[in-house]
């Protein structure tokens, strides 16, 4: 299981795509964007823990959620940005 | 008190509206501005708002901007769509809260439509002002002042396959009528929280299909560091910290309406406005009364209309009387001069209500 962050610029697309998931089975919890991740101020993020990352973009482009960037944590515990 | 005014406010909130702002006062904080329980209380608070909004209208939680009013949500949307010199079709039947925003613009008004409860007619005038080269409309759906329901369903249809935007007034239908972004093809539809959708004073939706302009710009607790209002809907048309108490309220007004049935409390109510149209004229009243109406109905009586809910009111009863902010639909009916005694039924519509009422107007012809 891997463990992801995806920041989101509006609080409602985060707050949809926090109940979008859930409905559909995944573990995701809502919270504030780390400062260092966000370069144009406060946001939003989802963390959630998956076997792969693939099937959320799916869920969350059919439901025209659009999303700011991706994280995943590395075995260190620091977060990188996915290249998507 | 027996209260016909439903169609300033509703009055007599169903109890779960008050325990819904109480229990928000006293436990949710600022939404968005921080991450401790209290703020995300709120947080989730203005997101079931939306949610069950969207549920009941046909569109998606972000397309649903929370509002002070229905004038405000009217504002941001004419503010978005029109442009000055623009020609736009407005029914005979608008209040002021889409009129004078448009004259404060500059757009020139075509007025569709000035007959009472005669749909074909309306359809008939707004292809009209389409053929005058309307570039867009606003429109109510149910007239304040008479209770008239517009064939919106037609009106926006033509809208659509003529390519023509178009703002929906819902002030007197939501909650009482279909209203539904999606299937209507409206670029805004703007409607108070406060009326059929039972929430407190001081709430209102705007539902919005793919953006618009900020009225106000401030903070919305996101993209902090740029200088300009965020793209997305709904934090770029609300500026500054929300009404969070009484967005609550709204949601569980609204849970009510969806509960009870939207159909449900149309009939309740139209029954009773039906019967006291009959009623009133058989006191000899000018009713204006007909097929096409909701739940309103206006009235002259046989002295000032000022003076006759004056009466009305010492013996309990709450009605309004004068120009109800739409003169125009008084120019339509011909009844600028005089103005009206408007009666309006609420969820709480029952016979026994409108019986009472019946009562203490025949005194007015004694």
């Amino acid at each position: 299981m891997e463990k992801y962050m995806i920041t989101f610029r509006s609080v409602t697309y985060a707050q949809r795509g926090e109940a979008v998931l859930r409905s559909a089975g995944f573990r995701c919890a809502l919270g504030r964007t780390p400062r260092w991740m966000e370069e144009q101020g406060c946001g939003y993020a989802l963390r959630l823990t998956c076997p792969e990352i693939a099937p959320v973009q799916q869920l969350l482009r059919r439901e025209k959620l659009s999303w700011r960037r991706i994280y995943e944590q590395k075995e260190d515990g620091t977060m990188e940005v996915l290249e998507l | 008190m027996i209260y016909l005014d439903n169609g300033a406010t509703s009055f007599h909130k169903p109890p779960q509206v008050r325990r819904a702002v109480l229990n928000a006062m006293t436990s949710c904080a600022n939404p968005g501005r921080g991450g401790y329980a209290a703020a995300r209380k709120a947080d989730r608070m203005l997101f079931a708002t939306r949610q069950t909004a969207a549920g009941l209208f046909g569109c998606q939680p972000e397309q649903v901007v929370l509002t002070n009013n229905c004038t405000h949500g009217l504002n941001i949307a004419i503010r978005s769509l029109i442009k000055p010199g623009m020609k736009v079709a407005v029914s005979g039947f608008e209040h002021n809260s889409v009129v004078r925003p448009l004259y404060a613009l500059g757009a020139e008004v075509i007025v569709f439509g000035k007959k009472l409860f005669d749909q074909q007619d309306t359809l008939y005038r707004f292809a009209k002002a389409l053929d005058k080269g309307a570039q867009a409309a606003v429109f109510t759906h149910v007239s304040n002042v008479f209770g008239y329901i517009l064939p919106v369903e037609e009106i926006a249809a033509l809208c659509v396959r003529r390519g023509i935007p178009f703002i929906l007034d819902a002030a007197q239908s939501a909650g009482s009528l279909d209203v539904n972004l999606e299937k209507l093809g409206a670029k805004f539809i703007a409607m108070p929280g406060h009326k059929g959708l039972l929430g407190p004073q001081g709430t209102g939706l705007l539902l919005c299909a793919d953006g618009g302009e900020p009225l106000l710009q401030g903070g919305t607790g996101t993209a902090s560091l740029e200088k300009t209002m965020p793209q997305e809907l709904p934090e770029r048309l609300e500026a500054g910290t929300m009404n969070v108490p009484g967005y609550a309220g709204l949601n569980a007004g609204m849970e009510y309406v969806r509960r009870t049935g939207i159909e449900n409390l149309f009939c309740r109510e139209h029954r009773q406005c039906m019967a006291c149209a009959e009623g009133l004229k058989r006191l000899g009243m000018q009713v204006f009364s007909g097929p096409h109406q909701a739940a309103t109905v206006s009235f002259v009586p046989k002295m000032d209309c000022v003076d006759a809910a004056q009466i009305l009111a010492r013996q309990g009863i709450a009605v309004r009387a004068g120009l109800h902010c739409a003169p125009l639909a008084h120019e339509s009916a011909g009844t600028l001069q005089t103005g009206t005694v408007r009666v309006s039924f609420g969820h709480d519509a029952s016979p026994e209500q409108t019986a009472a009422f019946l009562k203490r107007a025949a005194k007015l012809v004694r």
